[in-house]
């Protein structure tokens, strides 16, 4: 059994064309199920929780990159499968897992390829996507060995699906794989121009399973798939076939 | 095989880029191949190959599977396989290997110690029996 998510911004009317369209694409491929539209008053959290005691088994989430990382942190500890619809071409999860955008993700949804890919967890929250720390104050600990940036502006990211954007030949192009049982910690020191600030070229790239963030000296802001904010000190570590998710065939791992 | 600091290598193996902006501090153990730009303190050892790049500063025991060396190392370098070391680079320890190459301009200040042994297979060894 189906349960469809529907995040609170698509209740503004410029979605209703769209999520029709899902609607009946999804009716066409016997695969419609109960749905739920968030708002200010609907907890995504309760709504997920409900459908598991009326029997649902996959959950699929409509939405963005935000609406799938809230949720991803729900179902984590959950048996239940992710699907996801994205409503625009901007999302980056979409992208790496293969998922195209609008109803055309409903027959991916209808395939049901399911993966177990592994999620990133920064003290008791999981995240999909990336931890990123924009302080040169932070210290990664390996248990065995620090790391510390020497540069005064520098990013930290700790990547599970991200993308190693990074201009190093070597990485071009390569996806920190979500299957690995590896996250990356990527440390790219920041160029500030007049106008602009960039990343630089010669980043540094560890592969972890486990791993504490400490500061050396004020406490350092860690933020999670862009939303959730932690202090250090922090432990991140991998868990490793955390989550079941439907997948495409163009997925880039 | 190697082309002076040419970072274009193609390799499979690539697990760990130590950059030019970041300090390591204590044992590091790698896997896969190693690139250190930046600055170790302490050891540093890996399965694979090890690349330690012009500018890069190593203070440490180093231990891979085979090393090209264009930074400065202070430290004694083992290497099962092989060790190459640039024109930059600079070491000051003692270096133990099978196959050694240095390059015009490279110091070196230190023992050097050739196994002449080369780890291969049972098979190889028969052959090179019969050589013989």
């Amino acid at each position: 059994m189906y349960l469809y998510i529907y995040d609170a911004f698509l209740n503004h009317k410029k979605y209703a064309n769209l999520l029709n369209r899902i609607e009946n694409r999804l009716a066409d491929l016997e695969i419609k199920g109960k749905i739920c539209r968030l708002n200010v008053l609907k907890n995504m959290q309760e709504v997920i929780e409900d459908g598991i005691k009326n029997g649902v088994k996959t959950v699929v989430a409509v939405g963005d990159d935000e609406t799938f990382s809230k949720i991803v942190n729900i179902i984590a500890e959950m048996d239940i499968t992710l699907g996801i619809i994205p409503v625009n071409n901007r999302s980056k999860i979409a992208e790496i897992i293969g998922i195209p955008e609008g109803e055309k993700a409903c027959d991916v949804l209808a395939q049901r390829l399911v993966k177990k890919i592994d999620l990133g967890k920064i003290n008791h929250q999981y995240f999909i996507d990336s931890a990123t720390i924009s302080d040169s104050q932070a210290i990664l600990d390996f248990d065995k060995f620090k790391i510390s940036p020497t540069t005064k502006k520098s990013i930290i990211s700790i990547c599970n699906l991200g993308f190693l954007s990074t201009n190093q030949s070597i990485y071009k192009q390569r996806l920190s794989i979500p299957t690995d049982g590896l996250l990356e910690a990527v440390i790219a020191p920041i160029k500030e121009t007049f106008f602009s600030k960039t990343k630089s070229a010669s980043q540094s790239i560890f592969p972890f399973k486990k791993i504490q963030i400490a500061s050396k000296s004020e406490p350092v802001t860690v933020t999670i798939d862009q939303q959730a904010i932690f202090k250090t000190p922090v432990q991140v570590s991998i868990a490793p076939k955390k989550l079941k998710i439907v997948v495409g065939n163009k997925r880039l791992f | 095989m190697f082309k002076g600091d040419n970072m274009d290598r193609p390799s499979k193996n690539v697990e760990t880029i130590i950059g030019p902006s970041v300090k390591v501090e204590g044992d590091f153990n790698g896997d896969g191949d190693v690139i250190v730009e930046g600055i170790v303190v302490g050891n540093l050892t890996t399965k694979n190959h090890l690349k330690v790049g012009k500018g890069a500063r190593v203070q440490a025991k180093v231990t891979a599977q085979s090393a090209f060396i264009a930074g400065e190392i202070i430290g004694n370098i083992t290497a099962e396989e092989r060790i190459e070391l640039t024109a930059s680079a600079r070491v000051k320890g003692d270096i133990t290997t099978n196959s050694l190459s240095i390059e015009k301009g490279a110091r070196v200040n230190g023992k050097i110690t050739m196994n002449g042994q080369k780890k291969t297979e049972p098979a190889e060894a028969s052959v090179e029996t019969k050589s013989k």
